[in-house]
Parts: structure tokens; C-alpha cells; sequence
């Protein structure tokens, strides 16, 4: 590939962009109104975009419909929130460890479930969240049950404390950007086109020499992992957790925000995250009061009525991204193909 | 550079100011937080909250105090995620001095973590685990927790003579509480802990328990359940023939736990810090004002510990403000020097570990109401 390929240069200043809005004008933004309630609302905006974009990739591009994610966010937590407290382990240690654990859950979870399809995968994953929910509520011995879990230590990495509403912010930043490249990535890629191909119907991406139990094991498993990461950071920013920050209603809540973006729509799940997790709040500053869960209803019953194909449908978003993002668009005898390498 | 003109109306700025500051001074108006759950499955609870702590507002108001309170009103869904949210929003309103709730020990908790930081002083009226008051001096509670009500139930059941006792809660942070410190104490007197079972709330078939229970033979149950399983409980127990006594806790005293369960709920014994028949010319001031602002029956247990978690922070207030330092910290060492202070759910004194004290009752449902017994 050369240095003058357009395609590049684009898709560099589309990041470089990216960056700046996330690392530059929104935390100035936020230091200018100087609330942390905003800094708060920020990252939990962040955390449930990274909960939203691991969905996409199993439920959006891969196609199958995962009604337990909020269970492997929850894994990620624990796992985080337990090592923090016995171990006094730092952020920088938990949280690969909370993505390991639930990675890993994920991993044991999929292998029996990968060979059901359509409804018969999304009842299995159901019984697999409530289950996982149900152990996280009944198991007091190790996750102290209803109790939930506190973290004294607060948010440290490398020695530096950054308990604090910004430095907290930073780091939810760095930490679900680099995540949600990775994922972008991974469903952007001939990789993620296999997914699709998966999706639209097995048994022909079978017949074409696609491993299909093993993508979607793949899948499940990152996305398991992800999730994870994301608990990771919900237990370090909030303090303290419980079983009730992981039921059935967060998993419908994620999988809401997948749908209202697109499905299949990478920027869509972000949009949805920063929508329904946005949304609610921006409502109160305006003290509609009881009337915040209706326009919230009527805003998800209007956008799936005259936007079916979510706020930025499948296509226009990969129709984006592989125009402002795509490279290596010059394989030669392969101009304007596939687009991705 | 400052000329004449500009050091004038400079001048005539701070006069101004400090005219307007002066008429501030004689009527300042201090803002209170209230996070609670006005919607979602909680949201019968919160509603009750509001109305109390209203109801003390409104007192408060028409006793010619020499200041203003507000009470900022939040709803947190019982969300983790709101209630931290929403403690950010308090914690950044400087004019907020001191914060009331949540409902739930999990979203209270994780909101103190947000306080605690922020130093900002937090009374809730129901947060009922262990760790709750643990977590920072920013924190209170006006509820009895289990530690208290757990022993004088097990001695109480002692003495009727029972000796082989069921237990069973919901499984929560507080029925936790509920089993355990019930547990301990009965066992230390000698008795029998023959059954233990957790349900979780909105449990609509108590049966399958309920059996187990009665094959067990036990000479009376203990239950952790708040009014609505609680008449479930009881209305099956009686289908299914069960006459073993009910024992349950102060958080199943509700009005509501007799229209639901009807006739089923006569004879079960519970402890209680508020009885709405309590002939105290406070209480029945307070019973009056619900009647009339709700339109319901007498209030429960839970909008009692309200009004007077809102009362308590108001006499803080007032001496704090008394003292001429109305701040976050002074409020906080206000609060800390509660002592005695004379609420419709008995006499409340903060402890060392601002943990309240208070005086339980002994109460029996007879003929449609709760009474109160000597045993």
C-alpha cells in the first residue's frame, strides 16, 4: 500500500478526529461546566457503549440474539470487585482479569449453546443470564449475595490515584476506545463479513468452507470478554456493586440499545448507548419528572416504527465506515471490491 | 484602568450587593436532597416518602423558622446507576448542605461512596445493611437494623415458650440480616433454628415452602417479609391449614399487609417502632396530616422513619444554623449530636457509629389492626 493512498489519509483523520471529540472536546466541555455529575454521566455513557458495541458483534453482525449479556458484565464486576477486595488488587490487574473471567464464562457457555439457532439460542442465553444472576444473588459465601460488594480502594492504576471525576474519566476513555477499535475491527474486517455471511444463513456460509461453530464461539467469547472489561469498570468507578445492577432488565437494556442504533451497526450501538443511557438524564436536568419513562417509551416506540433499520442502519454504517475508515482498497484486480483487509 | 466612573459604579455594586446580601441574611434558605424511587418497582415507597417528608416541610414551614428549607426531590428508579447519578447532581449543587435517602441499601451504598468523597452528609430512612453507616461519618440511618430487632424477637419468642422456630426472608441484603441475627440469638438461649429458607421478593407461591415448613413441626415461624409477600404468606399458610403462630418484623407493619391479606393476617405478632394508635399528640399530628394529604389509611412504618429522618434533619438544621455555620460539616456534626430527639417512631439518638437507637413495640393483629401486647 502506498503513502499516498487517499483511503489511508482519510481514514487517519477520521480517527484523529474520533480522538480529539472523546479526549479533547468532550472533557474540556465537562471541565468547563465543572460537574462531576456530568463526568458520571459521561462514563456511564462510555461503559454502556463498550456493553452495547460487545453485543453488536454477537447480536448485531453475528446474528444471534443475546438476552443474557448483562450476566458476563456482571462476571467481569465480581471477579473485579472480589480481586480488589481479597487481594487489593489495582485496576490494572482486575481488569484484564474481570475480562479473562468472563471471557471465559462466555467460552463454557457457548460451547453447548452453539449449535442453537434463531429463538433456540436466545432462550438458552435468557436461562444462562438468570442463572448466572441467580448465583451472583444466592452464592453469599463468595459474592456476599444481596449484600453486593463495596471497594474502599477506589480507582488507582500504577500507583496514581484517579479516584477523582477526571482523571476517572481518562481512564474509562482510554480503556472502552481501545476496546471498541478492537471490536471495530473485528466486525469490519473480512473476519466480521464472515459473521455476516453467518448471520444471512449458516448452513450456505457451511457449504462455502466457513467455520461456523467456531465463529461463533469466537464471537461469543470476545464479546463475553468485553462485557467484562466493562464490569471491570463499573465496579471501580461506582464503589460498589450488587446483583441488582445485573439483571434481566440491563441485558434488555443493552439489547435495546443495539436495536434502536441498528442492528449490525457498530456507530448505531454507540448512538443507542448515548441515547437511552443519555436520554433519562438530560430529562431530568429539565424536570420532566414522571414523565421520563414515557418519552423514553415513546422514543423507542417511534424510532422502531419509522426507523426500523435503527438511528444509523446497517448499511449506511458500513457504508461510513468503509469509506471514511476503509483501507487497503488497492489490492490490485480488487479496486472497489470488498473493501476491507 | 479604573477611573472615577468605574470605582463609582463599583461601589454602588458592592452597596447593592450587600444590601441584597443583608435581606438574604434574614430569611437564607437552605437546600436538602431527597434521591428516592418516585417510578419503577419500588415506586409505592418513594411516593410514601415524598408525602412525609412534605408533610414535615409543610409543619416546618408554618412554624416561622428563621430560614427556608427546600427539598430537592430525585428520582433514582432504586438504579444503581441513577442514585450515583443523581448523588453527583446533589453532591455538585453547593447551595445543597445535606442529602436524605435512598430507599434500597444498595443504591443508598453505592451512593455514599459518592458522599462520602464529596463530604456531604447522608440520612437515610430505610437503609438497613450492616455496612451501611460503615462506609464513611457522612453517613446515618433512622432504622432500627436487624442487630436490634433480631435478639429482642428470639428472647420474645423464648419467653411465649417456643423452642423449635422456622425461619424465612426474602433474600436481600436486609433479610440476610433478618435470619442471621434472629438466628444467633435464639440458638444462644437455647433454642431450635429447625428451617431456614430465603425467597425472592414478588414470590407468588409460598406453598412449596410453606410445606416444608410444616412437615418440620415447628413451634412457631419467623418471617422477613415486607407487606406484599408477607399477605401472600399469610393468606397460604392459612389455605393450607398451617396454625403454627407467625412471628415476622417491623418491615412487614403496613396497614396494607391487613386489606391484602384480610382475616389470614389475624393473630401474627411483630415488633414495630410506630403504632398509628399510639395516642402521643405527635404521632396522631402525624397520622392526621397523611390521612388528609393522601387520602389513604394510617401510614406504615417506612413513612414514619421519613418524617422523622426529614424532622431529624431539620433540627440540625436549626441548630446548625442557630450556631450561625450552616455548612456540610457542621450539619454533619449536627446531625451526630442527635440525642433524644422526640420522632413519631419513638426517641432517636445517634450513636458513636451513627447507628439510631430506638425504643421497639410489641404489636399483634387483632380484629383488623395492629395492637400493641405485653407478650
Amino acid at each position: 500500500m502506498s503513502v499516498s493512498d487517499p483511503g489511508r489519509g482519510r481514514s487517519l483523520l477520521w480517527t484523529a478526529l474520533l480522538l480529539i471529540v472523546v479526549f479533547a472536546v468532550v472533557p474540556a466541555l465537562l471541565a468547563s461546566a465543572g460537574r462531576s455529575y456530568l463526568y458520571q454521566v459521561a462514563n456511564l455513557i462510555m461503559i454502556f457503549s463498550l456493553l452495547s458495541v460487545s453485543m453488536h458483534l454477537v447480536t448485531g453482525v453475528a446474528g444471534l440474539l443475546q438476552l443474557g449479556h448483562a450476566a458476563f458484565y456482571g462476571v467481569g464486576a465480581y471477579c473485579a470487585a472480589l480481586l480488589a477486595t481479597h487481594f487489593k488488587l489495582s485496576i490494572g490487574i482486575t481488569l484484564p482479569a474481570a475480562g479473562l473471567a468472563a471471557g471465559l464464562v462466555a467460552f463454557l457457555v457457548a460451547l453447548p449453546t452453539m449449535r442453537l439457532v434463531s429463538i433456540y439460542f436466545a432462550v438458552a442465553t435468557l436461562g444462562i443470564g438468570q442463572m448466572l444472576y441467580v448465583v451472583m444473588l444466592n452464592w453469599v459465601p463468595v459474592t456476599k449475595g444481596p449484600n453486593g460488594i463495596l471497594l474502599f480502594g477506589g480507582l488507582q492504576f500504577l500507583g496514581f490515584d484517579l479516584s477523582k471525576p477526571a482523571p476517572a474519566y481518562f481512564f474509562v476513555a482510554t480503556v472502552v476506545s481501545v476496546s471498541i477499535y478492537v471490536l471495530h475491527r473485528l466486525s469490519h474486517s473480512y473476519y466480521g463479513n464472515a459473521l455476516r455471511a453467518l448471520r444471512e444463513d449458516d448452513q450456505c456460509a457451511d457449504a462455502m468452507g466457513i467455520d461456523t461453530a467456531r465463529l461463533k464461539l469466537e464471537s461469543f467469547t470476545v464479546s463475553g470478554f468485553f462485557a467484562g472489561v466493562a464490569g471491570a469498570l463499573w465496579a471501580h468507578t461506582a464503589g460498589y456493586i450488587s446483583p441488582a445492577d445485573f439483571n434481566f432488565n440491563v441485558s434488555i437494556l443493552i439489547l435495546s440499545m443495539v436495536v434502536l442504533g441498528g442492528l449490525g451497526s457498530l456507530p448505531g450501538a454507540i448512538v443507542g448507548a448515548v441515547l437511552l443511557i443519555g436520554l433519562p438524564e438530560l430529562l431530568r436536568e429539565f424536570k420532566a419528572g414522571d414523565y421520563r419513562n414515557i418519552i423514553i417509551g415513546l422514543v423507542l416506540f417511534g424510532a422502531i416504527l419509522f426507523l426500523p433499520k435503527g438511528l444509523i442502519g446497517e448499511t449506511s454504517a458500513l457504508d461510513l465506515v468503509r469509506r471514511q475508515f476503509g483501507r487497503g482498497r488497492s489490492i490490485p484486480g480488487h479496486e472497489g471490491g470488498v473493501g476491507w483487509k | 484602568m479604573l477611573n472615577r466612573r468605574s470605582l463609582l459604579s463599583l461601589g454602588a455594586g458592592a452597596l447593592a450587593l450587600s444590601v441584597s446580601s443583608a435581606a438574604f441574611a434574614q430569611q437564607p434558605t437552605y437546600k436538602i436532597g431527597y434521591q428516592l424511587p418516585l417510578t419503577g418497582n419500588t415506586a409505592q415507597y418513594g411516593v410514601d416518602f415524598k408525602n412525609a417528608a412534605e408533610i414535615a416541610l409543610d409543619r416546618f414551614a408554618k412554624a416561622n423558622k428563621p430560614f427556608k428549607v427546600e427539598i430537592v426531590f430525585e428520582d433514582s428508579r432504586s438504579d444503581a446507576k441513577e442514585g450515583v447519578a443523581i448523588a453527583r447532581k446533589f453532591a455538585d449543587d453547593k447551595a445543597i448542605v445535606g442529602v436524605l435517602g435512598d430507599f434500597t441499601s444498595g443504591v443508598s451504598m453505592a451512593s455514599a461512596q459518592v458522599y462520602k468523597e464529596a463530604g456531604m452528609p447522608q440520612l437515610s430512612q430505610t437503609a438497613s445493611h450492616p455496612d451501611y453507616a460503615k462506609i464513611s461519618e457522612w453517613q446515618f440511618r433512622n432504622i432500627t437494623t436487624q442487630a436490634q430487632e433480631g435478639p429482642l424477637n428470639a428472647e420474645w419468642m423464648y419467653a411465649l415458650g417456643y423452642r423449635k422456630v422456622a425461619v424465612i426472608a426474602e433474600q436481600t441484603d436486609w433479610g440476610q440480616t433478618v435470619v442471621s441475627n434472629f438466628a444467633d440469638k435464639f440458638k444462644a438461649l437455647g433454642g431450635q433454628v429447625v428451617f431456614s429458607e430465603f425467597f425472592n421478593r414478588g414470590l407468588a407461591d409460598f406453598r412449596p415452602i410453606l410445606t416444608k415448613i410444616g412437615r418440620e413441626r415447628p413451634d412457631a415461624i419467623y418471617t422477613g417479609f415486607f407487606y406484599e409477600d408477607g399477605a401472600q404468606f399469610l393468606k397460604q399458610a392459612k389455605q393450607l391449614g398451617l396454625a403454627t403462630p407467625i412471628h415476622s418484623t417491623s418491615a412487614a407493619y403496613n396497614q396494607q399487609l391487613i386489606t391484602l391479606a384480610g382475616g389470614d393476617s389475624e393473630g401474627m405478632k411483630l415488633t414495630a417502632t410506630f403504632l398509628p394508635t399510639n395516642p402521643a399528640a405527635n404521632v396522631q399530628e402525624f397520622v392526621a396530616a397523611w390521612k388528609a394529604k393522601t387520602g389513604q389509611a394510617e401510614p406504615g412504618q417506612f413513612p414514619a422513619q421519613a418524617y422523622d429522618a426529614v424532622n431529624i434533619m431539620l433540627a440540625a438544621l436549626e441548630r446548625a444554623h442557630a450556631a450561625g455555620n450552616v455548612t456540610r460539616k457542621s450539619l454533619r456534626d449536627q446531625l451526630a449530636a442527635t440525642k433524644d430527639f422526640p420522632g413519631v417512631t419513638g426517641n432517636t439518638t445517634f450513636d458513636a457509629n451513627r447507628e439510631p437507637a430506638k425504643q421497639l413495640v410489641r404489636a399483634q393483629v387483632k380484629g383488623g389492626a395492629f395492637v400493641a401486647v405485653q407478650n
